[in-house]
């Protein structure tokens, strides 16, 4: 059975998300001593060194703008493509990462050791306790149990085959699925699709099997910088208190880092 | 009373106890650990389940996610032990340099 990591890369003005991913791969190598394929429409073997192998893909047709609260600036947001990781995957167990998500350990290699075809986070919360992540747990006016699409392993079986089909049906819906599960926001979300979807090939038991610890989040309301390898500093300031610089560190911990400026800059300080 | 001491040391003891429960999630994290296929946290609630199971040799327990493993009793229990051992260890290493910083 082969086994890898697969990261998605698709830039847009803001964000050279094929420069995060090859910074992560270097990490994904030296912590999880797994190949790496990228998925990106950049057909540049200079810019693809790092990784072991590379799927070149128009990027998705269909475009969603947000607003990237770091940037103070709306960007193009090319999220629509993340089920078809089941077909371009090269791996029989793959583990999809978000490339802004950092692998400073070896935390993530257990999940190939265990007997789980399809594995997701359930809970995700804030390094720095602020802002409270509990709402974002859960989605829509019912509060569906949220499975956040950062971080997905899966192997090539059924039951994933199943929840990817499915999600591609739910982001064709989209409409249909945001009024059905009384969702506000009108951006489509690869988390929420994800949940329904997971939750629909449960046979709605809301009892999806998780990663079971939290995926540890830094906001883009923090700022991150490299202190040492694999050692990160998230300075943050906290209204409900006195708005004072407070700071920890993350020494040996991966965390999805949701701010992509901050990341952006440490990525390329590196190269 | 020194209003300022108080509101330093409170400011302080503040950011020690965030830095506190980040550096403990991380060591409850790296306590999961595979065996046979099935994902096991170690710690006293596993080693109790082992060694209350009441056998030697091979028996079956119910791993994180309640599925039913077929375990080497003995073995499941030295790698758990093996496992809180080296976390705790880590922790307390990375509890004192915090101290220290802080």
């Amino acid at each position: 059975m082969t086994r890898g990591v697969t990261i998605f890369a698709f830039n847009n003005h803001q964000t050279d998300y094929l420069a995060m991913a090859a910074w992560s791969a270097q990490n994904i190598h030296r912590h999880l001593d797994l190949p790496v394929c990228v998925i990106t429409d950049i057909d540049d073997a200079t810019r693809t060194a790092n990784f072991d192998q590379v799927i070149v893909t128009p990027s998705p047709q269909v475009q969603q703008h947000r607003y990237f609260y770091d940037y103070k600036d709306s960007g193009v947001w090319h999220n629509m493509n993340r089920s078809t990781v089941y077909d371009l995957s090269p791996w029989d167990h793959t583990l999809l990462l978000d490339a802004d998500y950092v692998v400073a350990s070896d935390q993530l290699r257990v999940l190939f050791e265990i007997d789980q075809d399809f594995l997701t986070h359930r809970w995700a919360l804030d390094a720095t306790g602020y802002p409270p992540f509990a709402d974002n747990n859960y989605f829509g006016s019912y509060r569906m149990p949220m499975h956040w699409a950062t971080v997905i392993s899966f192997r090539k079986c059924k039951t994933a085959r199943l929840i990817f089909d499915s999600m591609q049906m739910i982001r064709d819906n989209w409409d249909h699925y945001r009024q059905l599960y009384y969702i506000s926001e009108d951006t489509y979300r690869n988390d929420y699709a994800m949940s329904i979807a997971m939750n629909i090939v449960d046979g709605h038991t809301l009892s999806a099997s998780a990663i079971p610890w939290p995926l540890i989040s830094i906001t883009s309301l923090s700022r991150l910088t490299q202190v040492d390898t694999d050692t990160y500093r998230v300075e943050y300031e906290n209204s409900n208190t006195d708005n004072r610089t407070k700071w920890i560190l993350l020494k040996q911990r991966d965390f999805h880092a949701m701010g992509k400026k901050t990341l952006g800059e440490i990525v390329a300080n590196c190269c | 009373m020194n209003t300022e001491e108080l509101i330093a040391h409170s400011r302080s003891r503040f950011d020690h106890h965030q830095a506190r429960i980040s550096v403990r999630e991380k060591y409850q994290a790296k306590l999961a650990f595979a065996y046979r296929g099935g994902l096991w946290r170690a710690g006293p609630e596993l080693h109790s389940m082992i060694t209350t199971c009441g056998r030697t040799g091979e028996t079956v327990l119910p791993d994180l996610y309640d599925t039913p493993v077929l375990v080497d009793v003995a073995e499941l229990l030295t790698q758990s032990q093996e496992r809180w051992h080296e976390q705790m260890t880590a922790w307390l290493v990375e509890y004192e340099e915090l101290n220290k910083t802080r």
